[in-house]
């Protein structure tokens, strides 16, 4: 019965599971609201409430209003409760660790379904190079940084309240998101001070940097996200890993060709057995992606959830087995 | 010998400045020779100018190098002071022409320095306060200090000086574990070594070349002697205390270092210091024994006395209670978990370091080195106590904590025990901790319930009291005296209404009040009004206390009792607010002119929002509040686009309002409509008791005064006059004229600043221009190579 079940797991059609998943926690996100839906405003995914509609609010929202308290108020009791909002932002992150980004993140979503329009009309997709690669992906801890350091500064009186929520300010997920309940209230340019002003044009910016990037090259913004850092830091302490069985990779390069991070590590490093990267969406591609079996699984503790096996591989592959094969007696006993 | 070497990426010789910092001898050099000169001026000032007045050589000893350089030194780059000091660097001349003899055994101990410090020092400094205080007495220390040093320099070989006899030599090694930094050798190219000028080179007869394996550096003091004379040492970057987390050959003395430096300095300080301040200090232990031996005036040496004796009692019973659970024996025990709580003292230290350096040190040494070079200079200090950004140095102490945690629990992983037994042996190994967080619980806890001693030292318990010094009462006594109660009348027809500030506060912000109300999380909200009366927003005063019955209707619009409260002769109107959404509040005043009887009601719609809570807004919540204790009233109808707790007026929004009277619709009931800044508006309501105004535009500041969160108020009036004839507190009356008032406020529109055309043309330039690049970046990529041929 186990073997069955997991067997059943193993040779699912992942594209179309988290085609379902993304979709429905889409349309939780986005729309919730209609419903009265409300999970809070620790949620460890670019759940922007800048849209009215959303099913909850992003982390990075009310850690940037608190630490922009006073500094004699927030180390005088009020940090408890910044202490309890990363606890609750915990709470929810070891479910899933980075699998938020690749299954539940409504703006990770949208640059997937970008994607699909990408490839219906035909056009390529872009990839970085090793170099880019490596100098690019600081970007998010240095957006991390503008995170945290910005409020505090407010704290302690250095720059004004018009710095508030400062990475929102350009994050373009604030943009975006308010567009899908039909809110175009953030399309614009706030004149009302110097710094709101330059702030929000860069905001503009890289919405639009955010929809040509993210037409051409796969979660475009994803490689920047600071909510992506902030998991990255966390994420040892999930129930769910990503984990590799070094000896039994064959270094194929299928991991890496499916990877939309472009994350070399998962194909290259056969030492590590914790293989989730600081880029990674656990998107679990490169699972479904790998004909070893049990070379790369998706663990819960240490139960393996989902793991790589030649039969999936072949099934979604679509290759032919050919009959009385050794393999296939192998599999059906 | 190694003359080449390609470094690591880690490696401090590679980096560019630090490279030179630490490795080029002649920079070094220079640097040892100004500080032994400094060294040598200070003590020479010292017993030049024996009086307070000198105030160098206290700037020199104790605000450069004890304190601030030490401190800030030993946990990040390690003991880079010994590479320095005077001591050893003329030692190693004295010791290359000395005797060069053994030291004898009983000499050989490395408790000789720990307790010169402790009680030759610290005790002393406790006990006899005062004692060190003088620029004398610093100099006749450290010139015996120093005497005594070249003695031994003299007569024993190896530097033993520094490390049995100097005072600070086994700290300075113990806390050096701490650091991010680490000496070592390329130990591969070590192995083609046969000469070995590393250790050669050492004057403390140490093997660098061994420090790699040891994974410790014994006691070298950073000098980089060995670092010319081979190129395979290294001075590398490791993780914080990274040394610690491994097995290394391990020296009791170090960790009864970290016990004794613990209670000595912070624990003592809290006693002495922090608790002696506080109002209930005659009845803390240290000060009971000290009057009960008779010795009261020596309490600073009994707070010393048990501070040593609780941190030592707590540690080793962590320690041996943790050994008998983990089944292991006392010594390794000790010496395992000992070394977790080396951050404890020099994390906090630090923070307290730094803030004093930014307060008033900075200023001490900068006028005292001044003093020292013959001239006077002001200074002003760096920050005042109280700055906000100060704070900050307070959480050190908690990252010492969780430090001395995270190594508790990383050198338990060297103890092999069951993961119970490691459970609770991680427990009680981490007794000394819970004692020091103890404490500081303590004595924020007795500050804030028993506050602090009338007449302390202003000085040091200003620290303290820093924290608490909100005086609410100050903002009010200013304006104590003005208010008074006014023996104006209001006249019969005059409006009363609510206001959200107190008008005798005008000038103060009242934007931040509600802002930041992270207090006590039990106690319920409440909100506070005025009632006011006059005709001019900005010139409105409070109403005398007049006979006014005031309720409120809260968000479940259950009708509440409305607080009065009559402190100064202010009349204050409160109100709970614990839950997000419209509170209604009332109040009514009833009063008989000449035939006519005056209904006054002022009302006042206030719609709460916190961050904190969680409560979604439904569409029940805009639900109508239904009063039977107003015979009049006034509606604000909310539409659709009210839709959250945060709902504000913009200027250009439409509101619409229905007039009540008995609950039923009021017809040609006159409505005005008062702008802050003057502009008014007559509305007469219809057959449905309704009317409606738009929010004008009544904000045109220059733009670099623009402020979106620019609140301006505004006021209804309802009028109406009914015939309708009765009695009044035994007077007749002919007719009724309700009044009742409306206020609320708006802010800009955010199309009076938020540009679409502006964003979307920079929105679509950005999508264009960048479009152009990767379309053309691609096109240059996919063309073929074009061959060059040439025409012939």
């Amino acid at each position: 019965m186990k073997s069955k079940l997991k067997r059943i797991i193993n040779n699912m059609n992942l594209a179309r599971v988290r085609f379902s998943i993304q979709l429905i926690s889409f349309a939780l996100f986005v729309y919730g609201g209609y419903f009265a839906i409300y999970l809070g405003s620790k949620l460890p995914i670019f759940a922007c409430p800048y849209n009215g509609k959303s099913a909850g609010a992003c982390f990075l929202i009310p850690l940037q209003h608190q630490l922009s308290m006073p500094a004699q108020i927030l180390l005088g009791g009020a940090g408890i409760a910044v202490i309890f909002g990363i606890l609750t932002f915990l709470f929810w992150f070891i479910f899933l660790n980075k699998a938020w980004c690749g299954y539940v993140c409504p703006f990770g979503t949208f640059q997937d379904w970008l994607t699909y329009l990408r490839k219906s009309i035909g056009i390529r997709y872009s990839t970085y190079t090793q170099h880019q690669f490596e100098k690019l992906s600081k970007i998010k801890y240095i957006l991390l940084a503008i995170v945290v350091l910005v409020p505090l500064l407010i704290g302690v009186g250095a720059l004004g309240g018009e710095w508030g929520a400062a990475f929102c300010q350009i994050c373009p997920a604030r943009i975006i998101s308010p567009t899908f309940s039909g809110d175009f209230s953030q399309w614009t340019i706030d004149f009302s001070t110097k710094t709101s002003m330059v702030l929000t044009a860069i905001g503009m910016v890289f919405a639009g940097l955010f929809l040509i990037g993210s037409f051409v090259k796969k979660r475009f913004f994803c490689f920047f996200c600071p909510m992506s850092a902030l998991h990255y830091i966390f994420s040892k302490f999930s129930f769910v890993q990503l984990r590799k069985d070094g000896s039994k990779c064959t270094r194929c390069g299928d991991c890496y060709a499916v990877c939309d991070m472009q994350i070399k590590d998962i194909a290259d490093d056969v030492v590590s057995t914790e293989i989730l990267r600081d880029d990674c969406i656990l998107c679990l591609k490169c699972v479904a992606a790998c004909p070893e079996d049990d070379a790369l699984h998706f663990d819960i503790f240490k139960l393996k959830a989902f793991s790589s096996t030649k039969e999936g591989f072949e099934k979604r592959m679509g290759i032919a087995k050919p009959k009385g094969d050794a393999h296939d007696k192998h599999t059906r006993a | 010998m190694v003359d080449f070497i390609k470094r690591d990426k880690n490696d401090i010789f590679g980096k560019p400045i630090l490279g030179f910092l630490f490795k080029n001898q002649k920079f070094l050099m220079a640097l040892r020779v100004v500080v032994s000169v400094t060294f040598f001026y200070a003590l020479y000032f010292g017993f030049a100018h024996p009086d307070k007045e000198n105030i160098f050589t206290g700037a020199l000893f104790w605000g450069v190098f004890w304190a601030l350089f030490m401190v800030a030194t030993l946990p990040t780059f390690g003991r880079i002071f010994c590479g320095v000091c005077p001591h050893g660097f003329l030692g190693k001349y004295i010791t290359r022409f000395g005797l060069k003899k053994t030291m004898p055994n009983w000499m050989q101990n490395r408790y000789i320095g720990v307790l010169l410090l402790v009680i030759g020092w610290w005790g002393v400094y406790y006990t006899f306060s005062g004692f060190w205080n003088s620029p004398l007495m610093t100099a006749v220390m450290f010139s015996v200090l120093t005497i005594v040093a070249f003695a031994l320099y003299y007569i024993y070989k190896d530097m033993s000086y520094c490390k049995y006899v100097c005072p600070i030599g086994t700290l300075t090694r113990a806390y050096d574990k701490l650091s991010f930094t680490k000496l070592e050798t390329y130990t591969d190219r070590c192995k083609e070594c046969r000469t070995f000028e590393c250790a050669t080179a050492c004057s403390y007869d140490l093997k660098p070349f061994t420090f790699a394996h040891k994974n410790q550096n014994d006691d070298c003091t950073l000098c980089m002697d060995c670092s010319s004379a081979c190129e395979a040492v290294k001075f590398k970057f490791t993780k914080p205390s990274e040394q610690l987390f491994s097995k290394f050959k391990t020296l009791n003395a170090e960790i009864w270092t970290y016990i004794l430096i613990l209670a000595s300095i912070p624990v003592s300080m809290t006693f002495a210091h922090g608790l002696n301040r506080s109002s209930i200090a005659d009845t803390m232990i240290w000060n009971k024994t000290a009057v009960y031996l008779g010795l009261s005036e020596y309490a600073g040496g009994f707070a010393f006395l048990y501070a040593l004796i609780f941190t030592i009692f707590f540690s080793l019973l962590g320690l041996y209670l943790a050994s008998k659970v983990l089944k292991k024996d006392y010594s390794t025990t000790f010496a395992t978990l000992g070394y977790g709580y080396a951050p404890l003292f020099i994390l906090g230290s630090l923070g307290h370091t730094l803030e004093s350096f930014f307060t008033h040190e900075y200023q001490e040494i900068v006028a005292g080195f001044a003093q020292a070079l013959g001239f006077a200079v002001d200074v002003e200090p760096l920050a005042h106590r109280g700055d906000a950004w100060l704070n900050y140095f307070g959480l050190l102490k908690w990252i010492g904590v969780i430090w001395a945690f995270i190594l508790i629990y990383k050198r338990l992983k060297l103890i092999e025990a069951t993961k119970v037994r490691k459970f609770f042996g991680y427990i009680f190994g981490s007794l000394l901790v819970f004692f020091f967080i103890g404490i500081n619980i303590y004595t924020g806890y007795v500050f804030k319930t028993y506050g602090a001693k009338q007449g302390g030292h202003g000085n040091h318990g200003a620290k303290t009291m820093g924290k608490s010094a909100y005086e609410p009462s100050k903002g009010f006594s200013k304006y104590g005296q003005r208010v008074q109660v006014e023996n104006v009348v209001i006249k019969d027809n005059e409006p009363l209404y609510f206001s959200l500030t107190n008008p005798n506060d005008k000038g103060k912000s009242s934007f931040s009040m509600g802002m930041f109300s992270h207090g006590d999380k039990k106690r319920v909200p409440t909100k506070k009004v005025w009632l006011v009366y006059g005709d001019e927003f900005n010139d409105s005063k409070l109403a005398p206390q007049t006979n006014v019955e005031s309720f409120y209707y809260d968000t479940k619009q259950n009708l509440q009792e409305t607080k009065v409260d009559n402190a100064r002769g202010v009349n204050t109107y409160s109100f709970e607010i614990p839950n997000n959404g419209y509170y209604n509040i009332f109040a009514k005043n009833e009063t008989l002119g000449d035939d006519t009887l005056f209904y006054k009601v002022a009302k006042l719609e206030y719609l709460h929002a916190s961050h904190g809570s969680e409560e979604s807004y439904t569409e029940s919540i805009k639900n109508r509040v239904q009063t039977d204790k107003s015979d009049i009233d006034l509606i604000r109808i909310k539409d659709k686009s009210e839709n959250g707790f945060f709902y504000r007026h913009f200027s250009g929004d439409e509101l619409h309002f229905q007039a009540l009277l008995h609950g039923e619709p009021l017809s040609n009931a006159d409505i005005v409509v008062h702008m802050s800044s003057g502009w008014s508006k007559h509305l007469k309501t219809d057959e449905k008791g309704m009317a409606k105004f738009q929010i004008i535009r009544d904000y045109f500041p220059p733009w670099q005064e623009f402020d979106k969160r620019h609140k301006e108020e505004f006021l209804l009036t309802l009028t109406y006059t009914a015939d309708t004839a009765g009695k009044f507190q035994g007077k007749e009356y002919k007719n009724i004229k309700y009044i009742l008032t409306y206020p609320a406020s708006y802010y800009p529109n955010s199309s009076d600043y938020a540009s679409y055309a502006y964003a979307l043309l920079l929105a679509f330039v950005t999508l264009l221009v960048s479009g152009i690049i990767v379309y053309r970046f691609r096109k240059n990529r996919t063309r073929p190579f074009n061959e060059v041929r040439y025409e012939e």
